[in-house]
């Protein structure tokens, strides 16, 4: 295994021991017993998460600063959740000291950047205390999803219990039942076209990351990264709030984690590549390289 | 403690908040003036009336080309700052006087404002308005690194700061369209909002995820393209945000 | 004969500006003109033909000491042409707003002014970045001052610099009750500092007033007890925030403010005679400098009932509060005196907030070319903003910043002062240069051989 899977202290497979949160949570509930665990012991005094919004599946970033708040936002929503769009505003009107965020890698690499890089992030960068990364192989447009749901899968949007992408298939479920699997072949067409040029798949740049990739369902596979998310982590396992498994013990452990996160980034460094003769010598931006 | 480097701030036509702002560091203001950096010029806080060689020029403002003494003293600062740093929109790409266009008395004819790029060689580029005290802070402690560091604290501080020299080669325009014109429409948008946090007058808001910039509320600033993780992502410094976050706490302890 | 001083570019204000003085045998200011020397970015005009949501941004960027004053006072002159009442928890925000900025600037101001001042039973004047005590411990407490200050500024205005939160028809962003608690907080450890700052400031500057001379580049100037007196009349619009043309008894009339030619004010050309290098630093203006402040100067020298006026918090004092002291010293002296009600003032705005109440109207009309007003009492003096909007646009927009009503009410407090002791006196009113838009521009070809000569 080389640099895909990022830095990391340990990393095992988990589940929330809170039966509530495991009702709606995505895969082990992770995001929000760390996040409702760090609330309560003042490590974070607010969230941004991403919960329900205007239309069905569609997200919208909020702060949640009780656990009431961040129940609401569990399971994934796979389309575009600005989440670092309120990292200053959490700040401000919110009047947050301690911040909480969850992500996608990409996000995570936004709030890194901002951290030191702070140009319009005034009075932020030291307030960051709990930046959880869920892993990430691509996202998605809204109109995509539906188009997916709709077309693809014949179900109204409103309908759809919980989507989810794993084994190779784009899982929906519906209300009363129905389930629709489809190749990820038919869902490429539809993804965002910039995560074609993301590098990173398990959020190597979190406090904490997570996804279910790894791990049994209904179980996670969790990265504990920084510093100062190893304190938190063993914190919240020392309170309770996580069963854990070594993670060499579990099927399909992080082999398949490696061979995930390979894949995306020689797909993608591939894009980042082409996109220099992608023109009549002319190239398309790389922003790994130059502003 | 190797010796300090010595720091200027020029004051052109700017409002002095990009100043207030490097002020706001607050305690760590006064640590950087015991340890890092003598304020050698500024006319608001020191009291020094002429420039003087310096190590490192923070330049605020733009240029009225119509003022032949705000002409004079760009070019001045050129030459007497090993580093000129263009801190804050309106230095580095006009900001607010972009808008600029005379007619007002008693100086009608002063209707041109430049960014300082437009008339002399700028190192470095600090976009914002204003620009926030951390990143001040960092840049002034990255260019101590860089003039009096050890081997490798020189390095950090290239790499460092190397985003922040292309900003200042890539040009003396900015706008919020540049999110479209440089990350939308080169397919780079991934939607995680650090635009729309950036922007100092709330004229971004996220649309299905992507950026729309109110182009009437827009000042120029270039903070929101600075901040986009997909206008420049280094990763040989960011993914070193821990340590680099603990040094520089630790130099202003 | 009188011979003519110089003193360019004057230090420790906000922007560039100059001074021109004739001074009898002894050194004494017969007549004192105090000019800018800042470009004129033309904010009045570029503002016609832009929204009326963009302008007040754009204004905030005139003053980076005071943009929270030019933010509301831009704001509210539009909402007074377009006829606009906000919520009173909108409101409230902005009261909080307003002063957390006045701490921040008075601490900023302290700062700017102490060296010109000595250390109480001391010869020592002072440093304010010296890490030598008892100076070290001031300087800390000042800069948590601007700290508090700007931390509550940021939440509620969302910007510590330029405030993100007001705009027309009130504000983007209620405060929640985390934030409300955490300004709380702020504002009652404020108060406690504010009243050792106001302390230890009024005792340094008693000490001062006491004092029968100072040292100028190693000479002992005396200092007048009349430094800094002037005759002129105060205008203030409340002892804190502001008035506009919205509410039922305005407190400022548009009708009783006239704007002169500067010629009737400023002296014609004149050349410097008497030059003192050893004048700290770098000297005065060599002999021979051409100087015409008539001449080079701008419109505008703004009048209230017919003549200049001082603004600031002396003339929120005397209009307010019966405070009666002159000069520099009481000028001073009142801007210490208003540490402690930023603080009492947030404190009881946040008390009456409901952080579930309304902070946008429900209706915003887009203006039928009506003139609106705004005054807003910045830190240093009444900022006066006047507009006319149509159709969501500017027609015309007119800003009588503080120092800018200042600038002659100063020129005319010189007078009496030896001339060395100018820039303390020009000090006392918190200049804030870069915003006055109405300014005196010398010419600037003449400065640059007066500065080649002294390098
Ligand atoms: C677009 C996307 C693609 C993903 N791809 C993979 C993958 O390839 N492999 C894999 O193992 N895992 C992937 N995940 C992660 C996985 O789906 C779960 O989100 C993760 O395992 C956390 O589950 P949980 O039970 O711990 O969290 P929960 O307790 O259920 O909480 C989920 C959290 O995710 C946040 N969230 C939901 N939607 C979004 C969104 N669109 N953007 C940002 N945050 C959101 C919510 O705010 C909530 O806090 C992906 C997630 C997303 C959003
Ligand atoms: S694939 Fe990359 S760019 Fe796309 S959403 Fe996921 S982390 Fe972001
Ligand atoms: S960038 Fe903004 S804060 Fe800095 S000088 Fe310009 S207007 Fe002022
Ligand atoms: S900051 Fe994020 S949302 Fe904004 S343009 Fe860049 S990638 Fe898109
Ligand atoms: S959109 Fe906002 S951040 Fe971007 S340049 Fe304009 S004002 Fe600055």
């Amino acid at each position: 295994m080389g640099t895909e899977l990022g830095k990391y202290k340990t990393c095992v497979s988990a589940r929330s021991t809170s039966k509530e949160i495991l009702k709606k949570a995505q895969d082990g509930g992770i995001v929000t017993s760390l996040f409702a665990y760090a609330l309560e012991e003042g490590i974070i005094d607010g969230a941004i998460v991403s919960g329900p919004g205007d239309e069905p599946w569609r997200p919208q970033p909020y702060v949640a600063t009780t656990v009431g708040e961040l129940m609401a936002s569990r399971g994934t929503r796979y389309n575009i959740s600005p989440n670092v769009s309120l990292i200053k505003e959490a700040t401000r009107s919110y009047g947050l000291d301690k911040i909480g965020i969850v992500g996608t890698p990409c996000q995570m690499q936004a709030v890194r950047k901002g951290q030191l890089y702070p140009f319009g992030w005034r009075d932020v960068d030291d307030k960051i205390k709990l930046a959880i990364g869920i892993f990430c192989m691509e996202n998605f447009p809204y109109q995509s999803v539906k188009q997916l749901v709709e077309d693809h899968a014949a179900m109204k949007m409103e309908s759809v219990k919980k989507m989810e992408i794993g084994k190779g298939k784009f899982w929906v479920f519906g209300e009363r039942g129905q389930v629709v699997q489809l190749p990820l072949k038919v869902t490429h067409k539809y993804e965002q076209p910039a995560c074609h040029v993301c590098l990173d798949y398990v959020a190597n740049l979190a406090d904490v990351s997570t996804g279910s990739v790894g791990s049994p369902d209904g179980w996670s596979t969790v990265f504990v990264r920084s510093k100062n998310g190893d304190d938190i982590w063993t914190k919240a396992i020392a309170a309770g709030c996580f069963e854990t498994k070594p993670i060499e013990q579990v099927k399909p452990g992080l082999e398949l984690v490696s061979k995930l996160a390979n894949e995306k980034i020689g797909k993608n460094q591939k894009t980042v590549e082409a996109r220099a003769t992608f023109g009549v010598g002319k190239a398309l931006r790389n922003p790994y390289i130059k502003p | 403690m190797a010796d300090k480097i010595t720091v200027g701030h020029v004051h052109m036509s700017g409002c002095t908040g990009c100043l207030v702002s490097l002020a706001d560091n607050y305690g760590g203001l006064l640590t950087i003036l015991d340890r890092y950096a003598d304020l050698v010029y500024g006319l608001t806080l020191a009291d020094v009336r002429h420039i003087p060689k310096m190590d490192v020029a923070l330049v605020e403002g733009s240029v009225c080309i119509q003022d032949k003494l705000a002409v004079e003293e760009i070019k001045e600062t050129r030459e007497k700052a090993a580093v000129v740093v263009a801190v804050g929109g309106c230095a580095c790409y006009g900001n607010i006087t972009r808008f600029s266009r005379g007619g007002q008395p008693n100086q009608p004819q002063h209707e041109s404002f430049l960014p300082i790029g437009d008339l002399i060689k700028v190192d470095v580029y600090i976009p914002g308005c204003a620009p926030c005290p951390q990143m001040i802070r960092n840049v002034c402690v990255m260019a101590y690194l860089l003039l009096k560091g050890n081997k490798e604290q020189k390095e950090l501080a290239t790499k460092f700061l190397t985003p922040l020299m292309q900003l200042a080669e890539r040009g003396t325009e900015a706008c919020g369209c540049d999110l479209m014109y440089d990350v939308v429409n080169q397919g780079l948008c991934m939607g995680c909002g650090s635009c729309a946090a950036a922007c100092p007058v709330r004229a971004i808001t996220h649309e299905y995820g992507k950026p729309n910039v109110n182009r009437e509320m827009c000042i120029k600033c270039g903070a929101c393209y600075a901040q986009c993780p997909r206008s420049f992502f280094n990763f040989d410094v960011v993914p070193e945000f821990e340590a680099i976050m603990e040094a520089i706490g630790a130099a202003l302890k | 004969m009188s011979k003519v001083v110089e003193i360019s570019p004057t230090t420790r204000h906000e922007g560039h500006s100059k001074l021109v003085l004739k001074v009898d045998d002894a050194g004494i200011i017969e007549r004192g003109d105090w000019l800018s020397i800042t470009p004129v970015r033309g904010v009045e005009k570029l503002a016609i033909g832009k929204t009326m949501d963009q302008v007040p941004k754009i204004a905030s960027r005139v003053c980076g000491i005071c943009p929270i004053a030019h933010t509301l006072a831009g704001i509210e002159s539009m909402e007074g042409s377009i006829r606009c009442e906000i919520p009173n928890d909108a409101k409230l925000l902005r009261v909080i707003l307003q002063c957390a900025n006045r701490l921040h600037s008075h601490a900023l101001h302290n700062i700017l002014t102490l060296p010109d001042l000595y250390i109480p039973g001391t010869e020592t004047k002072i440093n304010p970045f010296t890490p030598e005590e008892p100076v070290r411990s001031v300087a800390k407490r000042i800069q948590r001052l601007r700290e508090i200050g700007q931390t509550i500024g940021e939440i509620a205005g969302g910007e510590a610099v330029h405030p993100s939160n007001p705009r027309v028809g009130g504000m983007y962003k209620a405060c929640q009750p985390r934030a409300v608690t955490k300004m709380y907080d702020l504002a009652k450890e404020g108060l406690v500092l504010a009243h050792e700052q106001m302390d230890f400031m009024i005792a340094v500057l008693r000490n001062m007033q006491k004092r029968d001379w100072t040292d100028v580049g190693g000479k002992q100037v005396p200092i007048p007890k009349t430094l800094g007196y002037h005759s002129q009349g105060y205008m203030a619009a409340d002892p804190v925030y502001g008035s506009s043309n919205l509410d039922e008894c305005p407190r400022w009339d548009p009708k009783r403010w006239t704007d002169v030619r500067p010629w009737d004010w400023y002296m014609g050309e004149v050349e410097v005679s008497l030059a003192d290098p050893s004048y700290p630093v770098g000297g005065t203006s060599p002999v021979g400098t051409k100087a015409n402040p008539q001449m080079e100067a701008c419109t505008g020298v703004p009048l209230y009932d017919g003549a200049p006026v001082e603004v600031g918090p002396r003339a929120r004092m005397v209009q307010f509060k019966n405070f009666d002291e002159k000069g520099t010293f009481g000028q001073q002296i009142a801007r210490q005196m208003e540490y402690p009600d930023c603080l009492h003032t947030i404190i009881k705005c946040l008390d009456e907030y409901n952080p579930n109440g309304k902070v946008l109207a429900d209706n915003i009309p887009q203006g039928d070319g009506s003139m609106g007003w705004a005054a807003n009492e910045a830190p240093r003096g009444c900022d006066v903003h006047l507009a006319k909007v149509k159709d969501g646009r500017v027609l015309y927009y007119e800003m009588l910043v503080p120092t800018t009503w200042n600038f002659p009410t100063c020129s005319r407090a010189l007078t009496g002062a030896p001339w060395q002791l100018a820039e303390v006196i020009v000090r006392g009113y918190d200049p804030c240069v870069s915003c006055a838009t109405h300014m005196i521009v010398v010419d600037e070809d003449k400065r640059i051989v007066a500065q080649k000569l002294i390098q």
